[in-house]
Formats: structure tokens, C-alpha cells, sequence
């Protein structure tokens, strides 16, 4: 117990608690994960709330990310301003997410915002594309890549305007109940 | 980073209201009416002289004299002037200025709304930095607010964009909302050193950066006029500044929240006044955007907890039990500051609403620290629970290595173990304990080869049926007594009613998470796209998938060209053929095999007379796992005739034809051992019954592991050595499942007979995950083909409850209704049915007037055909009418699908039309080009992109930079 004193508060690590789908062990774990990605820059007691960012660059070499094709689309999406530099909150953001407790809707957003690569609220055909590419390393061609999105559109599109909009994408996620398990 | 500092400066906002600035606000939109002679004109002709004039300088760091003055503020909070000189940054509209020069419309309002109320801060003496401050016109200082934040030499300093809240613990009555903040708060600000020592930057007479407010300040108008629909909220806060803080605050980001929506909304286009300017609002272009990337896509920061959603949401929280509670916080797509500020903030009007009834405080407050208790010891226990949970951490690396796939059949592996788990506690605590009590000294000589048996020494223990007394178990006198035949039938009977509602209840969870909407399936391309398998973490496992799924689309491309062509009726007729064939090869394959089975099994007995060693009884288990083994390879081989399209299709019609193999084998046995064996007159067949399943069982182990260590370690060795070609094999999840289903069959049937067999398949599977584990990490690689694995899950326990459990109850219904039991062994020794000793029970509990309920119970629930008659009617009724429901529910569905297309043409039209007018108002009015050129960049951007929400663009940050 006296460990976990020195770094958060007893409330903080309420808070934590009740704001992720983690135990405090696992809070502690994925602390200490957090300290030893960049050890001269995270302080070892967060009582105070200090201001810490470990940089994407860092963030990036995880296991758990490290050969994800959507790494930085997923260090982007959980830190604060977008640019993949997280703090500790966006850190257990983003295993919080990511863990298996998290239902499926909270994921199914988190999804779309990952695939959304521009930011604009919904995936485009631009969007799509970037998409393909990076699940196959760039392996089909433009004309196969178009056609793709084409169809992707197709399916799921479901007030035809052209692109997915999270209602779309959410309402696709229900009916194959094999995304992102 | 500037994103970032932007936005923390917009996510400041709703602090001003804090201390107070609600009032300002108010002020500043009252005052417009308070003093409606304020001369606007004369004001805006003021303005460009101001910004050649020193204050304007000094307007640009407005944040400075804001931090040095807070502190003297903690007097003067009653002011209401004062802070409003200083509050007014975060407002939106106040970035105007500039453009007042221009006289729009808004511009009288906004101007007139700065003189009288900045007259006020002059006039306070204490100030420090008075002179700087306030000499300033307000909103020339407010409209520099975000773009102080992008001076370089603020850039540098994380503190910055908090300096605001470091005066902050000095105003009480700002607690409320204070509190959301001050994760930024700092004990010690370094930042506001620099602050102190900066009036030499903000004295400077000459900034350059003050020009640059022309440039994106260019016309807010719209959001002006709109603002001013805020001035009846704000002028509650006028009645009452400090009381009603709270509520003010909700107003106020409330209010902003609808300017940067109806900014983003096609309203902007069509208002004459602004050439499509609305949008060019930097503050909100910047603000907005870096929240989208976390936030919802139109409101950012902590804005939204007090947005409408935000506080629907608080007071949606309020009422719930704080499990529920908890479990919503979690499931906001949120950042886990806005989480934590939503649980203080539904903490605290939580914790104000007891407040009422002062008789109950001590009360709820002991109620409330009991809860908190009782929250810590479950979370603790939940944390002890999921250390022991088994396998996890294996688990995890087989999503990793080789998908969910892979693992379906794994977790399938540890359900069952649980299951079994369940079963054997049951069936030990009230069968093999108390029978233990009263053991009797076994004499058969013990040598080993018992175990591959399961007869000799085994025979005369607690494993097998044989040995159970039929006797009242009693120790002591006028203890407790304990009868055994009763325990025996009720346990078994409750164990497997208890499998087969947990049994029923998963397989219907499954197929309602599973199955929603399964009649819009289509070709599945945005599945394959969307499908990315976030848990697979292994570099070569990802290079493998990322391979496999460009083949897997490109496969999918393919059938969609093709499809137009038709196949010629040749090849249909030959994919007929082959098919048909494959049927009834696969068919005649298992026919032979039960006829196989069936006669071997029948002349067992002569066979075993023939041969007396001990071993000779394991040839009729050892022929039926050469059969499991070899003919399940033999259909998968069919799928090079038949060339099924689709994968699924051919993963099912393999599980078809292996289940139907495999039941009908084991109906076969059931047969043999019911209408033979148990007819026979051996002496304790049942006995013989449980060694033949414990035989089977084992030697089915025996070959899963020699298949897994031999076979498939032998088939890497070929892959990689000798026919490359062949590569890796996949790891055949339908073949594996089906294995673990045919041994949980046996292991039900065989309860009865073999009490203990729940234990030994919970041994034999737990050695199995650990030999599937390594056999998989060592040969194989991941499946090419992307799987339904959660459809396959419920497709198994689909399965499992079917045609096997289904088969198990008829099996032992039979046993037990029909079959006599033997007469020397066994709890149910001498009586003529098994049935019998509950029909006796009741007999003895009828002449017991106490237990006469039981009675009636049995007679007109359980043993009356009235009462199933009735029943079965009633379900299928109820049945009928969900069909129904679920009938009516498509039409509905189809009905809003076609619904949404509608609205979707619907927007699209509108859009189109947004467009047009856009463009026809900038051909009318050319001149306003100039004023465009102010902002050009917002302006084209704006133009050019037809969805009507922000996009970020870092562009606008350069001309203020």
C-alpha cells in the first residue's frame, strides 16, 4: 500500500478507478509502464498533477503498438491535442479503451475516430483509402484501392452521401460482432 | 502545440464565469442597454487609433495583467466591473474589435458594451498593473487573448494558458467550477515570474503583433447577433452574482457552444451581411478542432459537461446507483479529465441533494461511507478474482500471435473447464463425500495399466456407479441421515439442469449479441476493412495479417467482377455434381463408420471372452479415435472437389458433416449400451458402462495429444522441409471445437454412470490448453482467411447444446425411466426402474402431513402431462407471438433504413443549395472580396469544402504567428 501513496493520492487513484475499466493494480502497472517509457521525464510522485508528456516517439515503440499499422493514428486520437504526445490521463485512456472490458460502443467510437483520418468527423473516401493502404502495406493498387473504397461505401453507407458518418460506421460494428474484440 | 495551447485557452473559458465573470458578461450585454447612448460610431472611429496607440500593445498580453491582478481581485469580487476587464478574453465575440471599424452590424453592440464598463477597473487604485490594464479598451485585449497564447515567447512555457486559474483559490464563491481545473493548477506557477517580469514586453510601445488582430478579426458578425441571444441568461447573474455562480457558469460555455455550432452551421452561408465570414472566428477554428479528436465532434474541452448534452447527462448520472454511475463515467468516449470533472461534478450534486433533510445527514453520511466501503472491498475482490482468473496472461499472447480466431477456440476450451469444474464440485460434495464416509476397504490389486482401462482397481472406488451403497448413510446416532440413492439421482439431475440453463442462457446471449440484423449481410468488404484485429500485436503476426488481408480483398474483388458472369449451365451442373458427391461420400463414409462401430461393438463381449487380458478392452476406443482422427481429414480434403465460394460455407458444411459423424457414432454406442449391455444381465453394467466412456475418453486424449505432438509436429517438419510448398498448416479451429464437443458429450453421459468423469476431463483439458498452446506457438501460423469468430462461438455452443446435450438428456431420460437397474450394485440395487426411488420418496413423504407441498408439487407440476400440456402451449404461444414482434420489427427496420436514405438526400440537396447561394451572393457583392482578404484563407477554405463542419487547419495560425 505504501508504494502506491507516494505516486497518486488516494483520491486520484479513486478517480482513476471509477474513470477506467482498470483495478488500481493494473492503474499502478500501467503506470509504472508509462514511468519506464521515458524514466528522466516522468515524475515518480503525481500528487501534484504534474504536466508530463512522453512524446509519441516513445509512446510509438510499445509492444502493444509498436507493429500496429494504426499506431500513430491511435496515439493521435488519445492525446490531448492530436499530435501522439501523451499525458499520463491520455495514457490510461488509451489502455482503458483498448482493454477488453470496454464495451463495444465505447470502442466503436474510438474506432472511428482512428479510421477518421482527417479529422473531419467523418470517413471519407480519403479517409478510406488511407485506411486500405496501411492494412496492406501499400500491396493492392490505386485502381484496387479505389474500388475498395467504392464498395465500402457501398455497404455501409447507409444515407448515401458519400461517406461514413459514426452512425453509419456504428450501425455496420453492430452487425459483424467480430470488430474489435 | 499550438493546438494545444489553444485549446486549453478555450477549455478556460467557462473559469471566468468562475470568479464571477458571469456578472461581466452580463454587464457588458446589459450595459448595451443600460446606456443606449453610448455612441457606437464614435467608438469604432476610436478603435484603429487605439491600435496604433500604446494600450493596444499591452493588449496583446492580456493574460499578464490578469495574473498579476487576480490576486488583488479577492477584494474587489464584489466589483463587478473589474474582472470584467479581464474575464471577457475567453469571450468569443470580443475578438472583434477590429472589425468594428468596419461597422458591421454587431459592431455598436460590441463597442458599446466596452466604454462604460472598463471605465471601472481605472478607477481602482490598488492595481498593480491598473495602468496597463485597464487603459485598455476591453475587447481590444480580449481579442488578443488567443493570439497571446501563440507568441513565441509564451509558447515555450507549459504554465501559460493556467496563469488564469492561479488566482483562482482566492474566490470562494468559484469553487464549483474551479475545481474541474485545477488538475492544471500547480502549487507553484514558475510561468507567472515570467509574467511579472514582462510589462517591459507588454510597455513595448510599438508590437507588431497587434496589427495581426485585423487580419483574422475580420467580421463576426454572426456571432455577435447570436451572442446576444445570451443576454437573458446572463442577466439572471446580475440578480444574484454570487449565489447562482453555478448555474451561470452552465450558461455561459452554453452559450459559446451554440455560437461555434450555428457557426458551423449552414446559417452562416446565407447571412448577407457576412460573406460566409462566420466561420473565420480563429478562436473557434482553433478551439474547436483539437477537441474533435478526442471529444464529441462539436463541442470540446470541459465545455461540454455544461453544455445541454453535458448537463442532461449529469442529471441523467445523479439518480443512478453509483455502480451504475461508475459504469456510464467509464463508457463516455471522453478524456479521462472531462471523466473525472463529470464524476466530481455528479459527486457533489449528488452529494447536495440529502443536504435537505438534516435529520438524515449523520444518517446518509454513514450510509454513504459504508457504500464507499463496500465499493473498495468489491473492487479489491475483483482485482483478487481476475489475478486468479486462469490463463489470462496465455490468452493474451494467442490474440496476440495468432487473432481471435484462435483464440475462440481457446476460450471455448476454458468455458468448458469451467463447466466441468461446476460439475465436479457438485457431484463431489454430495455424492463422492458422503459416500467416502462410509468406504470400504478396496482389495483389488492396483498395476497401472488401470488407468488406460479405467477397470481392475478402479471398479471398487468412488468413480464408478458399482460402488455406491444403496443404504441410508448415518453416522452416529440420531445424526442427520443421508440417503444415498436419492442424493445420487437428485445431483446428477440438478447438475445437468443447471448445464442446461446456463447452457441456454449463453447460447441465447450469444445469439442476441451476435445475430442483430443478420439479414443485411452483405458481401462484407467494409467488414474485412474495418475487421483490424486490434489485438494482434506480434510483429509477424501483423506482417502475416496485413498479407493475408490484401489477398483476402483482393479474393473479394475478384468474386465482385466475376459476378456478373454467369456461370454456364455446365459448370453449374458440374459444381453440382461434385457437391452432390460430396455428400454422398461423406455421408456413406459415417454410415460405415457407425455400422463399423456398431457390429465391433457387438461382438466386444465375444471378442473379450476370447482374449482375457486386461488390455483387450481398449480396442473398441481405439478404433473409434482412428475413426475420429482419420475421417475428419478425409472430409476437409473434399473442399479441393466441391470450391465452395464463400469460406464460411465451407466451414459449416464441414461442421456438418464432422457433427453428424461423430453424434451418430455416439448414438451408435448409446444404442449398444442401452439395448446391450444394459439388457445383457451382466452383473453391474453400469459399471461397465462408465469404464467403456472413460475408456473412450482417454483414449480420445491420448490421441489428441499424440496428434498434436506427432501429427502436427510432423506435418511442420514436411511444410518446412520437404514440400515447402505446403508452408505452414492453420490451425483448424472447427476440428479442434468439434473434439472438445464430442468429449463433453461423453463426459455428460458418462456423469451418470462415472461421477467422477467431470474430474478427469477437467484434468484432461487443462493438459490440453497447455499442449493446443505449444503444439499452436511451435507449428502453425495464423488463419489466412478472416473468420466470424464470434458467430462460430455461438455456431458452437450452438452445437453443444443441440444435438449433444439434447442427445445426452434423451440417453439418460432412457436409462433412467426404462432401464432396470443391476441388482447387486449400486445405489439403486433391486428396484425396477431408476425412476423408482422418487417414486417411493413421494410415496413416504405423503404420509407426512408436513412435506405434503412436495407432494402436490410432484403430482400436479412435475409428474402431471396436464400440466406440460398446458405448458408447452403457453410457449408456443408466446413463441408465436415474438415471431410475430420480430416480423413486424423488419418492417419497421426496412421502413427507417429507407427513411434514412431519405434524409441523407435530403442533406445533400440542402447542401447543393447552400453552395449556390454561397456563390451567387459573392458574385453580388463583389466588394466584399476586400474584406475577405482580411481572412482568406477561412474564406476559401470554406468555399472550397461542402461539408459545413470546421476542418482543422493549422494555416490559420500563420498569419498571427
Amino acid at each position: 500500500m505504501g508504494n502506491k501513496h507516494t505516486v497518486f493520492t488516494h483520491e486520484q487513484l479513486e478517480a482513476y478507478q471509477d474513470c477506467t475499466f482498470f483495478t488500481r493494480k493494473e492503474i499502478m502497472r500501467l503506470y509504472y509502464r508509462y514511468q519506464d517509457l521515458a524514466p528522466q521525464l516522468v515524475p515518480l510522485d503525481y500528487t501534484s498533477c504534474p504536466d508530463v508528456k512522453v512524446p509519441y516517439e516513445l509512446i510509438g515503440t510499445m509492444p502493444e503498438l509498436k507493429d500496429n499499422p494504426f499506431r500513430q493514428r491511435i496515439a493521435q486520437v488519445f492525446s490531448e491535442d492530436g499530435d501522439g504526445h501523451m499525458t499520463l490521463d491520455n495514457f490510461l485512456d488509451m489502455f482503458s479503451v483498448m482493454s477488453e472490458m470496454a464495451p463495444r460502443d465505447l470502442k466503436a467510437y474510438y474506432a472511428f475516430k482512428i479510421y477518421d483520418f482527417n479529422n473531419d468527423d467523418y470517413i471519407c473516401a480519403w479517409d478510406l483509402e488511407q485506411t486500405v493502404t496501411k492494412l496492406t502495406r501499400g500491396e493492392l493498387n490505386a485502381e484496387e484501392v479505389s474500388l475498395v473504397c467504392e464498395k465500402v461505401l457501398d455497404e455501409a453507407d447507409g444515407d448515401h452521401d458519400g461517406r461514413l458518418s459514426l452512425e453509419d460506421f456504428q450501425n455496420m460494428i453492430l452487425r459483424a460482432p467480430d470488430f474489435l474484440r | 502545440m499550438c493546438a494545444y495551447y489553444r485549446n486549453n485557452a478555450y477549455e478556460e473559458d467557462p473559469d471566468y464565469p468562475d470568479y464571477s465573470g458571469a456578472q461581466n458578461h452580463t454587464r457588458g450585454y446589459v450595459k448595451t442597454r443600460d446606456y443606449p447612448d453610448s455612441p457606437g460610431p464614435l467608438n469604432n472611429s476610436n478603435y484603429p487609433s487605439t491600435r496604433s496607440n500604446p494600450y493596444s500593445v499591452g493588449s496583446r498580453s492580456s493574460d499578464y495583467p490578469q495574473s498579476l491582478a487576480e490576486p488583488d481581485y479577492i477584494g474587489s469580487q464584489s466589483n463587478p466591473f473589474h474582472p470584467g476587464s479581464s474575464r471577457e478574453p475567453g469571450y468569443p465575440a470580443s475578438q472583434q474589435n477590429p472589425d468594428f471599424a468596419d461597422s458591421r452590424g454587431g459592431g455598436h453592440y460590441a463597442s458599446s458594451r466596452t466604454n462604460p464598463d472598463y471605465l471601472g477597473p481605472f478607477g481602482e487604485p490598488d492595481y498593480p498593473g491598473a495602468q496597463g490594464n485597464s487603459n485598455h479598451p476591453g475587447p481590444r485585449s480580449h481579442s488578443n487573448y488567443p493570439g497571446s497564447r501563440r507568441n513565441p515567447e509564451h509558447a515555450g512555457s507549459r504554465i501559460n494558458p493556467y496563469i488564469d486559474t492561479l488566482g483562482e483559490p482566492d474566490y470562494p464563491g468559484a469553487e464549483n467550477h474551479f475545481k474541474s481545473l485545477n488538475f492544471f493548477e500547480e502549487p507553484d506557477y514558475p510561468g507567472a515570474e515570467d509574467y511579472q517580469n514582462s510589462p517591459d514586453i507588454w510597455g513595448a510601445p510599438d508590437y507588431p503583433g497587434a496589427e495581426n488582430d485585423r487580419d483574422y478579426g475580420s467580421s463576426e458578425n454572426p456571432v455577435l447577433s447570436r451572442t446576444s441571444s445570451i443576454q437573458p441568461s446572463f442577466h439572471r447573474g446580475d440578480d444574484d452574482p454570487l449565489g447562482i455562480l453555478g448555474r451561470e457558469d452552465g450558461d455561459y460555455p452554453e452559450s459559446i457552444e451554440m455560437n461555434s455550432m450555428e457557426m458551423a452551421n449552414p446559417y452562416g452561408h446565407p447571412v448577407p451581411g457576412a460573406p460566409g465570414n462566420g466561420y473565420v472566428n480563429p478562436a473557434y477554428v482553433g478551439d474547436d478542432s483539437p477537441g474533435q479528436a478526442y471529444g464529441d465532434p462539436l463541442l470540446s474541452g470541459c465545455d461540454w459537461l455544461k453544455s445541454p448534452q453535458g448537463q442532461k447527462l449529469i442529471a441523467s448520472l445523479i439518480p443512478m446507483t453509483s455502480r451504475d454511475r461508475i459504469k456510464a463515467i467509464r463508457n463516455q468516449p471522453r478524456t479521462m479529465e472531462e471523466k473525472r470533472n463529470l464524476r466530481k461534478m455528479v459527486d457533489r450534486e449528488k452529494s447536495k441533494q440529502p443536504r435537505g433533510v438534516l435529520d438524515f445527514h449523520c444518517c446518509a453520511q454513514g450510509l454513504s461511507s459504508i457504500a464507499l466501503a463496500y465499493r473498495r472491498a468489491k473492487s479489491s475482490l475483483s482485482e483478487l478474482l481476475s489475478s486468479i482468473s486462469l490463463w489470462q496472461k496465455t490468452l493474451k499472447v494467442i490474440g496476440g500471435k495468432f487473432g481471435t480466431s484462435v483464440l475462440s477456440y481457446f476460450n471455448f476450451l476454458r468455458w468448458l473447464l469451467k463447466f466441468n469444474i461446476f460439475s465436479f464440485v457438485v457431484t463431489f460434495s454430495f455424492i463422492i463425500i458422503p459416500q467416502l464416509t462410509v468406504a470400504e476397504k478396496n482389495n483389488l490389486q492396483f498395476t497401472g495399466l488401470e488407468f488406460l482401462t479405467g477397470a481392475g482397481y478402479f471398479s471398487d472406488t468412488v468413480m464408478y456407479y458399482g460402488f455406491y451403497t444403496n443404504s441410508t448413510i448415518r453416522h452416529g446416532n440420531g445424526g442427520a441421515s443421508y440417503d444415498m440413492q436419492l442424493a445420487y439421482i437428485f445431483t446428477v439431475g440438478v447438475c445437468l439442469v443447471i448445464c442446461f440453463f446456463s447452457l441456454l442462457f449463453s447460447m441465447a446471449r450469444y445469439f442476441r449479441n451476435n445475430f442483430i440484423n443478420p439479414h443485411i449481410y452483405s458481401r462484407g468488404i467494409a467488414k474485412l476493412i474495418f475487421c483490424w484485429d486490434f489485438t494482434v500485436t506480434h510483429q509477424s503476426a501483423v506482417k502475416l495479417k496485413q498479407k493475408n488481408l490484401s489477398t483476402e480483398i483482393r479474393e473479394n474483388l475478384s468474386e465482385i467482377r466475376q459476378e456478373n458472369i454467369k456461370l454456364t449451365l455446365n459448370q453449374q451442373l458440374a459444381r453440382f455434381c461434385a457437391h452432390l458427391a460430396a455428400w454422398v461420400v461423406s455421408t456413406g463414409v459415417a454410415v460405415a463408420c457407425c455400422v463399423a462401430v456398431y457390429y465391433l461393438a457387438e461382438n466386444n463381449s465375444k471378442f473379450l471372452e476370447n482374449h482375457r487380458e486386461p488390455g483387450a478392452v481398449l480396442l473398441l476406443p481405439f478404433v473409434v479415435s482412428c475413426i475420429n482422427l482419420a475421417v475428419p481429414r478425409l472430409y476437409s480434403m473434399f473442399r479441393l472437389v466441391e470450391r465452395y465460394e464463400m469460406p464460411r460455407h465451407e466451414v459449416y458444411i464441414l461442421l456438418i458433416r464432422n457433427i453428424f459423424l461423430k453424434i451418430s457414432i455416439i448414438g451408435i454406442l448409446c444404442y449398444y449400451w442401452l439395448n446391450i449391455v444394459a439388457l445383457a444381465g451382466e452383473e453391474c453394467w453400469e459399471t461397465l458402462i462408465g469404464q467403456e466412456i472413460y475408456r473412450l475418453l482417454l483414449m480420445d486424449f491420448v490421441f489428441s495429444l499424440a496428434d498434436s505432438f506427432l501429427g502436427e509436429f510432423l506435418r511442420r517438419i514436411i511444410g518446412m522441409r520437404l514440400i515447402t510448398s505446403l508452408g505452414l498448416q492453420e490451425f483448424d479451429i472447427a476440428r479442434n471445437v468439434l473434439e472438445l464437443i464430442y468429449a463433453q458429450t461423453l463426459v455428460w453421459i458418462g456423469t451418470f454412470f462415472c461421477p467422477l468423469l467431470p474430474l478427469i476431463q477437467m484434468i484432461t483439458l487443462f493438459i490440453m490448453f497447455y499442449v493446443k498452446n505449444i503444439s499452436l506457438m511451435m507449428n502453425f501460423q495464423p488463419p489466412s482467411k478472416a473468420w466470424r469468430a464470434a458467430q462460430m462461438v455461438t455456431f458452437f455452443i450452438l452445437l453443444l447444446f443441440f444435438p449433444s446435450f439434447t442427445g445426452v438428456l434423451c440417453t439418460l431420460a432412457i436409462t433412467i425411466w426404462r432401464l432396470k437397474p443391476s441388482a447387486d450394485c449400486g445405489p439403486f440395487r433391486g428396484l425396477p426402474v431408476f425412476i423408482q426411488s422418487i417414486y417411493s420418496w413421494i410415496d413416504t413423504l405423503s404420509k407426512r402431513p408436513s412435506y405434503l407441498w412436495v407432494v402436490w408439487i410432484y403430482r400436479n407440476l412435475i409428474g402431471s402431462v396436464h400440466f406440460f400440456f398446458i405448458l408447452t402451449l403457453i410457449v408456443l404461444i408466446i413463441t408465436y407471438l415474438y415471431w410475430q414482434i420480430t416480423e413486424g420489427r423488419k418492417i419497421m427496420i426496412r421502413l427507417l433504413h429507407e427513411q434514412i436514405i431519405n434524409e441523407g438526400k435530403d442533406k445533400m440537396f440542402l447542401i447543393e443549395k447552400l453552395i449556390k447561394l454561397q456563390d451567387m451572393e459573392k458574385r453580388a457583392n463583389p466588394e466584399r472580396r476586400d474584406v475577405e482578404q482580411l481572412g482568406p484563407l477561412h474564406v476559401r477554405e470554406h468555399d472550397a469544402a461542402p461539408d459545413l463542419r470546421f476542418r482543422r487547419s493549422v494555416q490559420e495560425d500563420n498569419p498571427k504567428v
